[in-house]
């Protein structure tokens, strides 16, 4: 079964009073890993059950390969889906559980468990195959999960924050582990988190939601130095935010001027938009505009978080070699390195 | 779409409720217009209510089988907080034994407990105001045991305890100041289960030869029948109310809150 | 608190080993040959077929109803219909009698109704003290224990598992056949273990019911104590009590058994 390309036109969805999903519009192509980024509440969770049939939407149409499913149920869906825990069958051994899809679509048994098992190899578990769910770690129940959800070959394979449970190294390995499968089964992925490392890190593109609301969607790199929204500035990495005056299209950034890039119409006060690593701190010169407040270690950079004579923090990161005498109290010079900067509204 | 699916959803549980509710008030309120019949008026009214209030006998028997399951609470707080506390945080292989052992007087069928009890208690406690309330409280264990092991797990135990230890607290006083009030819906559980199966203990007291409020009825039964069924109808209605009041007016309260 | 935990072991320590002394005090088995001879036989037979047949009427229903309420209740529903089934389930005795005289006794409320709609349930054999009579009236609080003792299963039985079996594939009844019904079988023939020793036990209310004219073991042991004790009846009483423990224990330690295994999966 090859995989198709996935959409969502205008999907409305409420839950009493909260809107969980505002006319949102979702392209995925063939083969593509599409992360659906936010915090707690923005609707990505709604937007990935609303795919998979089990939520429906008040309006709003879902397609699959241009095919409008949305009023398909779920069982009939050929989608295969990871739960953020406990979805494994506890009465069912491993390789019955990932055999699971491939019987309710009538494959004998000889050969959904081959299948079954040709999917545990390939993420290692093949050993545990007779085992119990109890009998194994939550890294481990993720990966038979993932097997489980691969073995019928679908169509579209949807992550419902399938790491958040684990712990920060298993989560690591695997997520490097589904980024891997997906792209040699070439599977149309959508992939749901609230970690924007995690996101950033295995994705095509990345989504990023806020109140029912896909703020952006870009590859990580546009994603990361070109966002749209303060919201999205704020989500995704570590961004400073300095006020400043906007005159004749500049603002004056630790006595320097930079252009300002507009989104909008912003006048007069703005917030420069700022990654740290945009900022020099250095004790040499002479114009010493701020004050270290702390120095984390971090092994080959370091995190120094200032403030400015008028009460802003200011974070910057650099590398431990060049900031390894700055201690609390320290004086400092800030300076802007490049020469543009997003601007946006107080 | 969504509402029309959410009725459809509803629907059986509407079916459910409406069956269980036939079933449940039916005989409840048949015997409760049997009790407000006035036969020799013909009509209805409270007379049979009244006559039972006015029975001298009425709150004597309220009162002793409300201060035997008083005493009966009280015995099993005083046991059981203390031991489980302490087997809990202590960690000790003994637990299993006594989660077992509070388990058996399920296993024991009242009756037979009654032929135990009166064989084994001559000597013991006999006849004293103790007999009752111990007895009461072992029946009263497996419930009482339950409802104040689920408390106790569910609250970060030895981290309190230890904490209010190295305050100083002794043990008399991090249980009542500290541990208490933390699985206090259990402790309240405990105490409403317990008091509830005291006082409507009727096997084990009859066939013991004891007097509470439950004989009492039967014996009114013979002669008043009337009477008894408005006595018994008010010994359920009066419980069942307060504790539906009290189920829906008290917002329910997690301590853990969501994991 | 080693003084305090020893001190309440004690009655119950006291009580099975009075209970087991039956055997040395009377020097033979006699009391027990006469515990299995009628009428005594008959009553340990009529107190487990009601055991048996009140939990099994009992038992679909209350598995049924406890599904409904957990899963599609409100919190406030499910606490309530918590709150009432410990009261209904523990409903019985004279008070339980009463409600179902005035009911379904002969001058009863929905007699007269069903007799109206043209039936008359007292045509042929039936009253309230009959077994059929108190099937019925066991049922009254029999349903709510079963409620009360099958809801936590059901509670246990994560959404995930519906979803992500829908998702593989399954339509409701496969989810029933393969997950659903394999997973709470075990609790439901717990539950009705559990619920075979409250209506072999039942003391109060067949003692209510019945005017003797049933024999159970449990109104028979009642017989044995009442009034001036005798030796010999005494220990006639403590043989039959022993046999109750022991076919009691035979429901009960399975249902803890199971219990136990279940928890496993119930607690993931």
């Amino acid at each position: 079964m090859t995989s198709k390309n996935l959409s969502l036109n205008g999907i409305f969805k409420q839950f009493g009073n909260v809107r969980a999903l505002d006319n949102f519009n979702l392209e995925v192509g063939v083969g593509e890993l599409v992360a659906l980024l936010g915090p707690s509440g923005c609707g990505k969770t709604t937007a990935l059950r609303v795919v998979a049939g089990l939520e429906h939407q008040d309006s709003g149409k879902v397609l699959v390969g241009n095919q409008d499913i949305s009023n398909i149920p779920a069982h009939k869906r050929n989608m295969g889906m990871v739960f953020q825990a406990y979805s494994l069958f506890p009465n069912l051994t491993v390789e019955e559980n990932v055999a699971f899809g491939l019987q309710m679509r009538k494959i004998s048994k000889p050969l959904r468990l081959k299948k079954a098992h040709q999917l545990l190899d390939l993420v290692g578990l093949d050993s545990q195959s007779k085992r119990f769910t109890h009998q194994l770690s939550g890294g481990q129940q993720q990966r038979v999960a993932l097997a489980r959800a691969l073995a019928f070959e679908p169509e579209i394979l949807l992550l419902d924050e399938p790491l958040s449970a684990l712990d920060a190294q298993v989560r690591v390995n695997l997520r490097e582990e589904i980024r891997r499968l997906q792209l040699s089964l070439g599977t149309t992925t959508l992939f749901v988190t609230h970690d924007q490392e995690e996101a950033m890190a295995i994705s095509d593109r990345v989504g990023v939601m806020n109140q029912g609301v896909l703020e952006q969607i870009d590859t990580p790199d546009i994603l990361y130095n070109k966002p749209a929204s303060s919201f999205v500035a704020g989500f995704v990495g570590t961004m400073n935010k300095i006020p400043a005056f906007i005159n004749d299209g500049f603002v004056e950034i630790f006595g320097e001027k930079v252009v300002a890039l507009k989104q909008g119409n912003e006048t007069g006060k703005v917030l420069a938009l700022i990654r740290p690593e945009a900022i020099k701190v250095s004790t040499t010169g002479s114009k010493f505009n701020a004050k270290v407040l702390t120095r984390s270690f971090m092994g080959a950079s370091s995190n120094v978080i200032c403030q400015t004579s008028d009460g802003t923090i200011v974070q910057s990161l650099m590398t431990s070699a060049a900031t390894g005498d700055l201690h609390p109290g320290s004086e400092v010079q800030l300076q802007i390195l490049s020469k543009e900067v997003l601007v946006t509204n107080v | 779409m969504a509402k029309a699916m959410k009725l459809r959803q509803q629907f059986p549980l509407v079916i459910t409720l409406l069956l269980l509710t036939l079933f449940v008030f039916i005989p409840m309120i048949s015997a409760f217009e049997y009790s407000i019949r006035t036969p020799l008026e013909g009509g209805y009214g409270w007379t049979h209510y009244l006559w039972a209030i006015r029975e001298e006998e009425f709150f004597h028997y309220i009162f002793r089988s409300g201060w035997l399951a008083g005493v009966t609470v009280l015995i099993t707080l005083i046991i059981l907080v203390p031991t489980m506390t302490w087997l809990h945080v202590s960690k000790s292989p003994v637990r299993p034994v006594i989660d077992g052992i509070s388990l058996l007087p399920l296993v024991i069928p009242v009756v037979a407990f009654a032929v135990g009890a009166q064989i084994s208690f001559p000597e013991f406690v006999q006849n004293t105001v103790f007999e009752l309330p111990f007895l009461y409280f072992v029946l009263s264990l497996p419930y009482a045991y339950r409802s104040l092991d689920i408390g106790l797990n569910s609250i970060p135990l030895k981290t309190i305890t230890e904490a209010a230890r190295s305050s100083g607290a002794n043990w008399i006083k991090t249980i009542s100041t500290v541990i208490i009030p933390v699985i206090r819906s259990s402790v309240m559980a405990t105490i409403a289960l317990t008091f509830a199966l005291s006082i409507g203990e009727y096997t084990l007291t009859v066939l013991l030869h004891w007097d509470t409020f439950p004989t009492w009825v039967t014996y009114v039964a013979q002669d008043n029948i009337l009477g008894a069924i408005a006595i018994s109808m008010m010994s359920l209605i009066i419980p069942f109310l307060i504790l539906t009041t009290i189920t829906l007016f008290i917002p329910e309260r997690s301590i853990q809150g969501r994991k | 608190m080693l003084i305090v935990g020893y001190f309440f072991l004690f009655p119950i320590f006291r009580l099975v080993y009075v209970s087991f002394m039956s055997n040395e005090h009377t020097f033979t088995f006699s009391n027990f040959e006469t515990a299995f001879k009628d009428p005594y036989r008959t009553g340990f037979l009529n107190s487990i077929k009601i055991g048996i047949f009140s939990a099994a009427i009992a038992a679909i229903p209350g598995a049924v109803a406890a599904y409904f309420i957990e899963t599609r209740g409100s919190s406030k529903l499910r606490r309530t219909i918590a709150v009432m089934s410990g009261v209904l389930a523990n409903t019985g005795g004279i008070p339980l009698a009463f409600m179902f005289y005035a009911a379904l006794g002969i001058q009863g409320k929905l007699t007269q109704f069903i007799k109206f709609l043209g039936w008359d349930i007292y045509a042929g054999q039936f009253s309230l003290g009959s077994f059929v009579g108190l099937l019925i009236v066991y049922l009254y609080f029999q349903l709510p224990l079963m409620v009360i003792v099958f809801s936590p299963a059901i509670v246990s039985l994560r959404k995930e598992w519906s979803e992500a079996a829908r998702n593989l594939g399954a339509n409701q009844f496969n989810y029933w056949m393969r997950i659903g019904i394999p997973l709470l079988f075990p609790s439901f023939i717990a539950s009705f273990l559990l619920l075979f020793a409250s209506g072999f036990s039942a003391y109060a209310t067949a003692n209510a019911l019945t005017v003797g004219n049933l024999p159970l073991t449990p109104l028979q042991i009642g017989g044995l104590l009442d009034g001036n004790v005798s030796a010999s009846q005494l220990n006639l009483g403590k043989a039959l009590g022993v046999v109750m423990i022991v076919i009691s224990a035979l429901a009960v330690i399975p249902y803890l058994v199971i219990q136990r295994r279940s928890a496993r999966w119930q607690k993931l």
